[in-house]
């Protein structure tokens, strides 16, 4: 059976229920990596990250009637499922990743030295950026999924609502507060636009 | 604009999120606040920190590895509902050609049933007939048959007519030589065959009148 970009995640759904395996692939596709970011980002680890997107397409596959489409995308379905399976997980696994898990993460993600990049530099930018990550991974639950879907994956309020299944106005509030705590626990920062203007003449 | 509204709104500057009337309050408090240009300075640069954090990130996927799981159940979960399917239709049609066959069995029985049972029933008939022309003893006397018809009975002597309503035919299988006791006349010659006979009973359960079948009056005659 062909399957077209223009087919709906309805659509697809729906095909996927009956049995066709290439509707669910293309449902698959289309959502994975997005959920994937989000439980990495949520739990700093890319197993658990894996662990979570599986289960929440065996929902998909077991039970597709559980995603009623009078109340929200498929899209919004699946990151609401993400986010149980994720704060299950955040629930069982202790708040300190250890260092195995963090190192995990971190592989894929450090910073590439570039050639105007002197050694040096290229180790600041790595050390802030873990300082970063750490403090993002430290922020209560509902204040981090909240940074990470407006301010890592970029989503609009509006999206991020129909993902955490709350008004705009709590998306706002969080993010203020999100906002406020990475910029406290980050004091450092304070004096970087100093060493940055420095670096930068 | 006051520090504490742009500490709410003002760190949206540059965002599509915020309206475009907000941002030119907040960048007109963002020159006159050296406290607050501090703190979006420090926002800006943190918040380069997470795009470049999601920028690592950004094209991270799961592994191939958890597709393979995935359509595998997808897989096994349509076979087995395939398999349930055809099973339910299976037990459907199985179920469908049973009441079929009992529907059939069940007519074709008592369609054969209707015949068997009026033979034996005239089969009874013939052998109680029989039993009675060839003399049991123990049925002497028994009734067989009652009708109100008084028609053509013939009084006992030293009797008096019952009246309709009081009177009850009996019909019995009796010796001839039994007509004796009730005062009629029987020939010798066969006073031991066994005939029916009609008894015309008063309330008082003592016979009044006799009626005799057209043989058995020509044979006591």
């Amino acid at each position: 059976m062909h399957i077209g970009s223009h087919d709906t995640d309805d659509v697809l759904l729906k095909r996927s229920a009956k049995g066709d395996q290439l509707a669910f692939a293309e449902l698959y596709h289309r959502h994975q990596g997005a959920l994937f970011r989000f439980a990495l980002r949520m739990t700093g680890s890319s197993w658990a990250a894996e662990e979570i997107v599986q289960d929440v397409f065996m929902t998909l596959v077991r039970e597709p009637r559980k995603y009623d489409p009078s109340r929200g995308t498929i899209g919004a379905f699946l990151y609401g499922v993400a986010r149980n399976r994720i704060m299950k997980h955040l629930e069982r696994t202790p708040r300190d990743f250890s260092l195995d898990e963090a190192g995990e993460a971190g592989r894929e993600s450090h910073p590439q030295l570039r050639e105007h990049m002197t050694p040096a530099r290229w180790a600041e930018l790595r050390e802030r950026r873990e300082q970063v990550r750490a403090a993002v991974s430290e922020l209560p639950p509902e204040f981090r999924e909240t940074v990470v879907l407006c301010e890592l994956e970029e989503m609009s309020y509006d999206e991020a609502a129909s993902a955490l299944e709350c008004p705009v106005g709590t998306i706002r509030s969080r993010l203020h507060r999100g906002r406020a705590l990475l910029l406290a626990k980050l004091e450092m920062l304070r004096e970087v636009p100093k060493r940055a203007n420095a670096c930068r003449g | 604009m006051t520090c504490e509204e742009f500490s709410t709104a003002g760190l949206e500057l540059g965002s599509a999120e915020s309206d475009g009337v907000l941002q030119n309050a907040a960048r007109e408090h963002l020159r006159e606040c050296p406290h607050c240009a501090v703190l979006h300075e420090n926002w800006m640069i943190l918040r380069d920190d997470l795009r470049g954090l999601a920028a690592e990130t950004a094209n991270a996927e799961a592994s191939p590895r958890v597709e393979m799981r995935l359509l595998e159940e997808f897989q096994t979960k349509h076979r087995t509902v395939k398999a349930q399917r055809s099973g339910v239709i299976l037990g459907w049609s199985l179920a469908a050609a049973a009441a079929l066959v009992f529907a059939v069995s069940g007519t074709s029985w008592y369609l054969h049933r209707v015949p068997s049972v009026a033979g034996i029933q005239s089969n009874s008939r013939n052998a109680a007939a029989n039993k009675g022309s060839q003399g049991a003893g123990s049925e002497a006397g028994e009734i067989l048959v009652a009708s109100n018809d008084s028609g053509d009975f013939a009084l006992l002597p030293d009797s008096m007519p019952p009246a309709p309503q009081d009177a009850t035919v009996v019909h019995v299988q009796m010796q001839r030589a039994a007509l004796g006791a009730l005062g009629l006349t029987v020939n010798e010659e066969h006073a031991g065959d066994w005939i029916q006979v009609d008894l015309l009973v008063g309330d008082d359960g003592l016979p009044q009148a006799v009626r005799l079948p057209q043989t058995a009056s020509e044979a006591s005659n």
